[in-house]
């Protein structure tokens, strides 16, 4: 399968002179499309970073990530916002809803910012999304109305309502109980499986990356491990 | 249109912070409107009562000779509008007239009148005459006489009565007063006399001048003087004083609505920011998934376009109520609110609001998702 993504030898220095604190040392390797892939790490390991890095969120001291053939490190703000909003989903460990609107509103707002009114297609997706994610007869509800899981299976659907090619979620079951939790992974996979959709899922947690088809372990700003895992169920 | 759609939820989602800021800016502009209005009206008065009922420019014949002609009248005004390349707006009436002293002498006593006499229809353009008769009939027949409300009281004398005046060529007039005047100043008001044209000659004293915009005459007056060749005297020129102080009350009016401008515009710009730094989370991501700087910026532009705006309605109503008060108020002149300086304000209004939210628009168009996503 083509290479989705494609990070090589990318460098992030914090600082300078005897302050610079290198968090990622040449970290290179590929993605293709419709992976189901993790990176571990311990806290302060530099995954976030990259995480920060591929998700166009920062911009690398060296190297170069390229996102559906197209380098971004030749892109500006304004350019690395429009690849961001068509071929990026976010997930987050907080949800980062917006409180002052309602779920419906929420889901919708990646369309909008594209400048997209919401077409009779892009409807008949968010109530499809709604259903995938369990959340029939809520799009009316402030946001601040759900519960905790509830709210992060918002910004899961917000993160697939422009059908990103590659959804990147950073400890996204981090604040959910265990219940909740399973749910979500659920959640990815099969949107993995019946969307073809790519997934990037950055955690500290081995039982979780156990869960997921590559393992990425990172250590210290280096890549020490890309293992296809043979365990899953 | 995102932006004004998340830019009127924001506002939505604080409502007292948001009522609060629109009343501050209601109290400012309706404060500015309120302070203008009360300037202008009183100067207005003022300018009024000195020269509403009195020429603005008077055509004196030149140095060597004592008579002018009558048809000089309408040359000045062909004349002012030839100059000024606009018709009908200078002038609004020129009159030729006759001045003459005279004495009205009353047991011991006896007092110089000055008599005006001209054409009834040309004094009461001047002098307004027929709106300021306070007993009798504005009426200038052959041996009529108009006199002052402090003449009357003075010397007993009311409508109908003769009075006898001695002429400077030594001849004795006997007037019937038709009726008295009061022009709201205390000199004219017991001295000045007026009468019909005596004379079917077309030797004048003087002619007598008013405009449509008063303070028009310190150019008028010169140009006339120039092409006419003759004197022209301003009503600016003698009343110097009074102007002083008109201008420098206009400066402090001027430094109230300034100084009431900053207070609006520091109100809106902290409000702003408190509410750029309430809404980082929010804004950070928008930028994550995708909102443009610009965009972002713009949410706190309308933000402040939606205050500012709802903050001048507020402020132009209340404007309003507090003008429409001050008409019960005990004193002798009313507020005229002028829509031109109603519009200026509430342009002013929303350009300082917009004006304030630059800081926090460009904060927020500078800020780095990653700063939020970062700190959770």
């Amino acid at each position: 399968m083509a290479d989705l993504l494609v990070v090589d030898a990318i460098e992030k220095v914090y600082g300078e002179g005897e302050a610079a604190t290198r968090a990622l040392k040449g970290v290179s390797f590929t993605v293709a499309e419709g992976e189901f892939a993790s990176i571990v790490g311990q806290s302060g390991s530099g995954k976030s970073t990259l995480l920060n890095l591929i998700g166009l969120l920062d911009t690398p001291t060296s190297g170069r990530v390229t996102l559906t053939g197209e380098d971004t490190t030749a892109l500006g703000r304004k350019g690395r916002a429009r690849l961001r909003n068509e071929t990026l989903g976010f997930v987050f460990q907080f949800h980062y809803l917006l409180p002052e609107f309602s779920v419906w509103e929420n889901l919708t707002m990646p369309a909008q910012i594209a400048g997209r009114s919401v077409s009779e297609a892009e409807r008949e997706r968010a109530l499809e999304t709604l259903a995938l994610l369990g959340l029939e007869g809520l799009e009316r509800k402030n946001a601040n109305q759900l519960s905790g899981g509830q709210k992060q299976r918002v910004a899961i659907g917000r993160a697939l309502m422009n059908r990103p090619r590659l959804i990147l979620a950073d400890e996204p079951t981090g604040n959910l109980d265990t219940t909740n939790t399973e749910a979500v992974y659920e959640l990815f996979r099969r949107i993995n499986a019946e969307l073809g959709t790519t997934f990037l899922i950055v955690t500290h947690d081995r039982a979780v990356a156990q869960q997921t088809d590559r393992i990425l372990e990172v250590r210290d700003g280096e890549l020490v491990q890309d293992v296809r895992n043979d365990y899953v169920g | 249109m995102l932006s004004l759609k998340i830019a009127a939820r924001f506002l939505k989602s604080s409502p007292g912070q948001s009522a609060l800021i629109i009343a501050g800016i209601a109290v400012g502009i309706a404060t500015q409107i309120f302070v203008g209005s009360l300037i202008t009206s009183l100067q207005a008065d003022l300018v009024d009562s000195t020269v509403g009922s009195s020429p603005h420019i008077t055509l004196l014949p030149p140095d060597g000779e004592t008579t002018l002609q009558g048809s000089l009248a309408d040359e000045a005004v062909t004349a002012e509008e030839a100059l000024s390349g606009a018709a009908g707006t200078g002038i609004t009436a020129a009159v030729p007239v006759r001045t003459l002293s005279a004495i009205y002498a009353s047991g011991e006593d006896s007092v110089p009148l000055r008599i005006t006499s001209a054409d009834a229809d040309g004094l009461d353009a001047i002098y307004k005459l027929s709106e300021k008769l306070v007993s009798g009939t504005y009426r200038l027949d052959e041996g009529e006489a108009l006199v002052g409300v402090g003449f009357a009281d003075e010397y007993d004398v009311s409508a109908g009565d003769d009075v006898t005046l001695l002429l400077p060529d030594g001849r004795v007039a006997e007037l019937t007063v038709s009726g008295i005047f009061d022009l709201g100043q205390a000199a004219a008001n017991t001295s000045f006399a007026f009468v019909d044209e005596a004379s079917a000659d077309d030797e004048y004293t003087a002619i007598q001048i008013q405009l449509a915009d008063v303070f028009a005459s310190s150019e008028i007056a010169p140009r006339l003087a120039d092409e006419l060749d003759v004197e022209a005297v301003d009503w600016q020129e003698e009343n110097a004083e009074l102007l002083s102080g008109l201008a420098a009350q206009s400066g402090s009016s001027i430094m109230i609505q300034v100084f009431v401008l900053v207070a609006v515009a520091l109100g809106i710009a902290s409000t702003l920011a408190i509410s750029a730094v309430q809404k980082t989370r929010q804004i950070g991501i928008l930028k994550a998934i995708g909102m443009g700087d610009g965009a972002a910026g713009r949410i706190f532009l309308w933000q402040a376009a939606l205050l500012g705006a709802g903050g001048t309605l507020g402020g132009i109503a209340l404007g309003y109520g507090l003008i429409w008060g001050f008409s019960f108020a005990p004193v002798p002149f009313s507020i005229r609110p002028e829509p031109t300086f109603i519009a200026i304000s509430a342009t002013i209004g929303i350009a300082v609001a917009l004006l304030s939210s630059v800081i926090p628009a460009r904060a927020t168009s500078r800020l780095d998702p990653i700063e939020v996503i970062q700190n959770g």
